[in-house]
């Protein structure tokens, strides 16, 4: 696991072997050897951290629970805090003095060498349907995690409520830390290769989320859903050989639910394989056309043996073989994988719901949408794409029209189920599904002011990041692009004016208008270190410096791609690193707000 | 939330009862004429629901609208289907969605073409 991990100047390497350290620190406090029950949701972050072996070396063997009780003593870890309420449980139950307790702060975890996530799936629904803010807590002290290794960063700015309440946590726990531990304050240096922390709440944009990832790897976790970089595919597709022997197989055992999952199989999708990293951020349109030069690339290669006539030509060709099958193990899956999206993609369902979407963002009204998603319902499709259409026109026209919303609201209680009251009842508090009130709109005035929609795209060489969904710039990123790009004249990327480093930016200057059109409230602080030292000291070696982007309340891949792209803009002077409390998608999204029922037959 | 509770109860009888708790608690809110009304259909379709599990020895509740009729259409109860349509007033579009999957679903092709 991760050796795809720490190619860029922010070592994020470091990281991850921050969090292993702890690990095995934890482990090796229990005496003996050990069993490790884990759950089901960790085992899978945990397997990004360290891998199947470290754990066997740790004296480790997974075991199950119906172990004989009082041979062993039992400790337990809380990931990543203990709270009051777990210890009261666990008073409840009269074993609280019986067991050893600790913690293991696994926060932020790196998916990749610029994308780091918390992998805290329901901190969406929890932070702006139940508002229980414990994750902005958590994020807060990954942040200062973060600041301890590389240093304050300059300037944090943001977007929303929420991300507001982020940014004065950070801040109260900066002065909190002055105070309990002068020392490690007064080390900790102003970063030099972070200059900005950019915080931008969900909540602010609620469009991107739902609408069809059109990136490739947005469309396998949009098909096959991606759970903590990896993905359950056919085990046909991989059966040959066992894929990237390193770094795959290792992984997926660890996580204790074995590799093959009676068909399925799971992957791994990382930069560690080249040519996923080569396809990940591309708009699917040219997916097939470049796998297929891949493949011809490949075969001509293999044609080469022909050619090796002496001896070291030979050895030269042998030595090669092996990077060679490994491509042409991952050019493989890649391949059934892009044919299987491509079946999807080709369904008519799957492209009038393209159509009217695109419609929809695009502000152009005619009554077909509303339609189309009525017809949805009487087909009985999946209640999650219905919700996620109409919501998405609902939060683009500001509402729905008082007749409309109730005939809706109607159909889908009647169509699934008269739980669902729960449902619109949820959708509505977050404002995704509500009846118009006023004919003001302000989704169409902002997406004149930051040209969301850009009609002419071209997904092969794309010169803006609305490529990503074929037209449409995801609102989020924009709004970081407003910062990031502000104050520097196109093509002068490279001049290194005044305006090019964010900490002396304009900030949000100049997009007042468009921000206060959006909910939550804006903010732009300055971290300074005591001795009065200049708050950032311009440096002149050529290394790009970083931005980090928080998206509270999580992300999608195709944000993902589209913030990347805007590093790639930036012709080397910027990277990006994105942090996030997950990552998710439209089905995934609305999915946490859906009401469950049990079902009753189940029991009978 | 005592409608929500509802689900969690396993005997009909008592399943209905609770339900009607919670319209009275929406009753008494002005702001929840959409969800009354709502909830009270629910009631009525697991009155309904009851009668057909009675009547056809199958279990129906648990169902949504949709389902129970479609479900009444592929065991060859059209007739039955079109009477619960009628009485929970079922828009016609969505009927005959209904009905044409379902059928399909039965390979009724005699029963599709007579639509």
């Amino acid at each position: 696991t991760g050796a795809h991990l720490g190619h860029t100047s922010l070592n994020i390497d470091s990281l991850r072997d921050l969090a292993r350290k702890e690990l095995v620190n934890v482990l090796d406090s229990v005496q003996g050897k050990k069993g490790l029950i884990l759950d089901p949701n960790l085992s899978g972050p945990l397997s990004l951290i360290a891998e199947f072996a470290l754990l066997k070396a740790k004296h480790i063997h997974t075991h199950t629970r119906d172990s004989r009780p009082g041979l062993y003593t039992y400790s337990l870890f809380f990931v990543p805090r203990r709270t009051a309420l777990c210890e009261k449980v666990l008073e409840d139950e009269g074993v609280f003095g019986e067991i050893t307790k600790g913690e293991y702060h696994l926060d932020l975890i790196p998916l990749e060498d610029d994308l780091l996530s918390l992998e805290w799936d329901s901190t969406f629904k929890e932070l702006y349907l139940d508002q229980d803010t414990t994750s902005i807590y958590y994020a807060a002290k990954a942040l200062m995690r973060l600041q301890r290794i590389y240093g304050w960063f300059p300037r944090i700015l943001g977007k929303g409520d929420y991300s507001k309440a982020l940014c004065d946590m950070m801040l109260r726990m900066r002065r909190e830390m002055a105070v309990d531990d002068l020392d490690a304050s007064q080390t900790t240096q102003m970063s030099q290769t972070i200059d900005s922390l950019i915080i931008i709440d969900r909540s602010v944009d609620m469009v991107t989320p739902l609408c069809t990832q059109l990136t490739y790897e947005g469309l396998i976790d949009e098909i096959f859903h991606i759970k903590n970089s990896f993905v359950e595919v056919d085990a046909s597709l991989t059966t040959t050989a066992p894929v990237q022997a390193g770094a795959g197989a290792s992984g997926s055992t660890s996580s204790g639910s074995g590799t093959v999952l009676g068909k399925k199989k799971k992957v791994p999708l990382n930069g560690g394989d080249k040519l996923f990293g080569e396809l990940r951020d591309l708009n699917f349109a040219v997916v097939g056309g470049l796998l297929n030069k891949v493949a011809k690339r490949i075969n001509a290669d293999y044609e080469q043996r022909h050619n090796a006539k002496t001896v070291p030509q030979i050895r030269e060709f042998i030595n090669k073989m092996g990077g060679l099958a490994a491509e042409h193990q991952s050019l493989r899956l890649h391949t059934s994988l892009a044919e299987q999206i491509m079946d999807y993609t080709m369904t008519d369902d799957f492209n009038r719901i393209l159509e009217v979407q695109q419609n929809v963002v695009a502000g152009i009204a005619t009554n077909k949408e509303p339609e189309y998603i009525e017809e949805m319902i009487n087909k009985q499709v999946p209640l999650v794409q219905v919700l996620r259409l109409l919501c998405l026109y609902s939060l683009v026209n500001n509402g729905l029209k008082p007749k409309q919303f109730d005939f809706f609201k109607k159909e889908i209680l009647e169509a699934y189920g008269y739980e669902h009251i729960q449902t619109l009842e949820n959708l509505r508090r977050l404002g995704m599904l509500t009846k118009q009130v006023t004919t003001k709109n302000t989704y169409s005035l902002v997406r004149r002011s930051l040209s969301l929609i850009v009609d002419e795209v071209n997904e092969h060489a794309p010169n803006d990041i609305s490529y990503v969904y074929s037209g449409y710039a995801p609102l989020s990123v924009r709004l970081v692009q407003c910062v990031v790009q502000r104050g520097k004249e196109p093509g002068t990327a490279a001049g290194g004016g005044k305006g090019s480093g964010v900490a002396g930016g304009s900030g949000w200057k100049g997009f007042e208008d468009v921000l206060r059109m959006l909910p939550g409230r804006t903010f732009d602080e300055k971290q300074r270190v005591e001795d009065g030292q200049p708050t950032y000291t311009k440096k002149s070696n050529g290394q790009p410096r970083i931005s980090l982007v928080f998206f509270l309340g999580g992300c999608t891949f195709t944000e993902v791609s589209a913030t990347r792209f805007l590093a790639s803009q930036e012709g080397g002077l910027r990277d990006f690193v994105i942090c996030t409390t997950q990552i998710l998608n439209g089905n995934t999204l609305v999915d946490s707000l859906v009401q469950k029922v049990p079902d009753l037959h189940a029991t009978v | 939330l005592t409608f929500l509770e509802s689900f969690q109860i396993n005997d009909t009888g008592e399943r209905i009862n609770r339900i009607k708790a919670a319209l009275r608690l929406y009753h008494d809110e002005k702001d929840h004429v959409f969800e009354e009304k709502a909830v009270e259909e629910s009631v009525k379709l697991l009155q309904l629901q009851v009668q057909l599990e009675k009547e056809y020895a199958q279990s129906f509740t648990g169902l949504s609208l949709s389902s129970t009729v479609y479900k009444l259409i592929t065991i060859n109860q059209s007739a039955r289907a079109s009477k619960v349509r009628e009485s929970l007033k079922m828009p016609d579009k969505r009927f005959w969605w209904i009905k044409l999957r379902a059928l399909v679903e039965i390979r009724d092709w005699d029963g599709v073409a007579t639509l």
